[in-house]
């Protein structure tokens, strides 16, 4: 009669859930136990049943094939036949090399499995980790780029030309981030405005019935100039930059017959 | 096992006696009757049709070429080729660090009474066969189908199940026990 903590060991055997020690315990057992012999066969057709519940697959014919074709071929070691008269030599060498080996290196060999064990798997964790670090980094620069281009999408450039007969060479460009709500104006060869005037700028969206104020512009006595500037109110769509010549301070709404600079 | 489309033990004792003697159609009947299931249960423990593939291919080499690893006395020619097909792959999950993944798609799988499509069980035995196996895995308590799916699909061995479940390693060796007992009881005409 089977005691329990054998059915225990031979259930978990077939389920292949045992330590290795357990495992050699039972394999004892079953070279002289008829009836633990008939249970693991048993647990075995039960465990093939399991496996059965699997969605099933079918082999292709053409590993069929290849697989046919590798049962004619010799295997390596088969493959190189020596000439039976010499045969015993190396078997004798190779013999008594073994025996010597055996002897010295029956503990450092158990050692030197274990740190190939561990060795392999810290070149599996290292593959692993190099894999997760690349694929980090391909996702950043994904991002990077993804939000690049977004930024850029949301951009607005325009070149604004001079509007005065007497300053045709004015020239400003104006960079307006949407998104941000802000934007740059790079101003040059616009001669300074008279002392009781400054130059006020201006965003023209289609969602308001007038420019919307987008603060002063200060040029140097070269007539260059930078300036950040934000609108005064939310802006839609920035359809139109221009450049007013107004009273000192500006105005809530732009003298368009002093028009100096303006561009799309 | 003992069925009528002529899987039991006679026969395969029979087929692996013709496959020693290294006749080849003996070899290919065992591929064509049992390489469709070999490959399912590859195919569900690595989650990738090649390799599981790959895992049959060298099972079935090692079958033809080495056939006196097989002992009648600890199961059926299939039940050999089952086990030799589930250990490699495992051992292949192991070597690619997958086995998180296994574990909880067999977690997973222990909360579904069905699965995707027809099982390897239908193929090789008919529906009516298969059902039962299914309706007997059923009745398992889901603590039982648990532990014996992690165990075999997952390969971990009782103190990991025990670990990972955070239940003493005596209840997943009883549950383990039990599950398999009922398992054979069930299905006794079938083994």
């Amino acid at each position: 009669m089977t005691d329990e903590r054998t059915e225990e060991l031979a259930s978990a055997r077939v389920l292949g859930a045992l330590s290795a020690e357990e495992a050699q315990m039972l394999d004892r057992q079953l070279q002289d136990d008829a009836e633990l012999r008939a249970l693991v066969a048993q647990l075995r057709g039960v465990t093939s049943l399991l496996a059965g519940t699997s969605t099933a697959l079918q082999p292709s014919a053409q590993r069929r094939a290849e697989l046919m074709r590798q049962l004619d071929e010799p295997e390596a070691a088969a493959a190189r036949e020596t000439p039976a008269s010499r045969r015993w030599l190396p078997w004798a060498l190779a013999a008594g090399f073994a025996m010597l080996c055996l002897v010295l290196g029956w503990q450092t060999n158990a050692l030197r499995v274990r740190l190939e064990v561990a060795q392999h798997r810290l070149n599996e964790l290292n593959r692993l980790a190099d894999t997760l670090r690349l694929e980090s980094a391909d996702l950043r620069q994904s991002v990077l780029t993804l939000q690049q281009s977004n930024r850029l999408a949301n951009m607005r450039i325009a070149l604004l030309a001079s509007q005065l007969h007497a300053d045709p060479q004015a020239v400003a460009v104006s960079i307006w981030d949407n998104e941000r709500q802000s934007g740059v104006m790079v101003v040059h060869h616009l001669k300074p405005p008279p002392k009781n005037k400054d130059y006020q700028l201006w965003i023209i969206d289609p969602g308001y019935p007038t420019p919307v104020d987008a603060g002063l512009l200060q040029v140097d006595p070269s007539g260059n100039g930078r300036v950040e500037f934000k609108a005064r109110r939310p802006i839609q769509s920035a359809n139109q930059f221009a450049v007013t010549e107004e009273a000192k301070g500006g105005v809530a709404v732009p003298t368009l017959s002093a028009l100096v600079l303006a561009g799309t | 096992m003992s069925d009528p489309n002529g899987t039991g033990n006679d026969h395969d004792g029979q087929l692996m006696r013709r496959i020693r003697a290294r006749e080849r159609p003996a070899f290919l009947e065992f591929y064509d009757r049992y390489a469709a299931l070999l490959l399912s249960v590859a195919a569900r423990v690595l989650g990738n049709r090649p390799e599981a593939e790959d895992v049959v291919q060298e099972v079935c080499t090692q079958i033809w070429r080495r056939p006196e690893g097989y002992d009648a006395a600890l199961g059926t020619l299939c039940g050999w080729a089952v086990t030799l097909t589930r250990n490699k792959a495992i051992d292949r999950v192991r070597a690619t660090s997958r086995q998180r993944r296994l574990i909880e798609e067999v977690a997973l799988s222990a909360d579904s009474d069905e699965s995707a499509g027809a099982s390897a069980n239908e193929l090789l035995y008919g529906k009516e066969r298969a059902a039962r196996v299914r309706v007997a895995l059923n009745a398992l308590s889901s603590e039982q189908r648990e532990v014996i799916e992690l165990a075999f699909f997952a390969g971990l061995s009782q103190t990991e199940i025990a670990s990972r479940l955070e239940q003493p390693l005596g209840t997943v060796k009883a549950r383990i026990r039990r599950g398999m007992l009922k398992l054979r009881e069930e299905l006794g005409d079938m083994l």
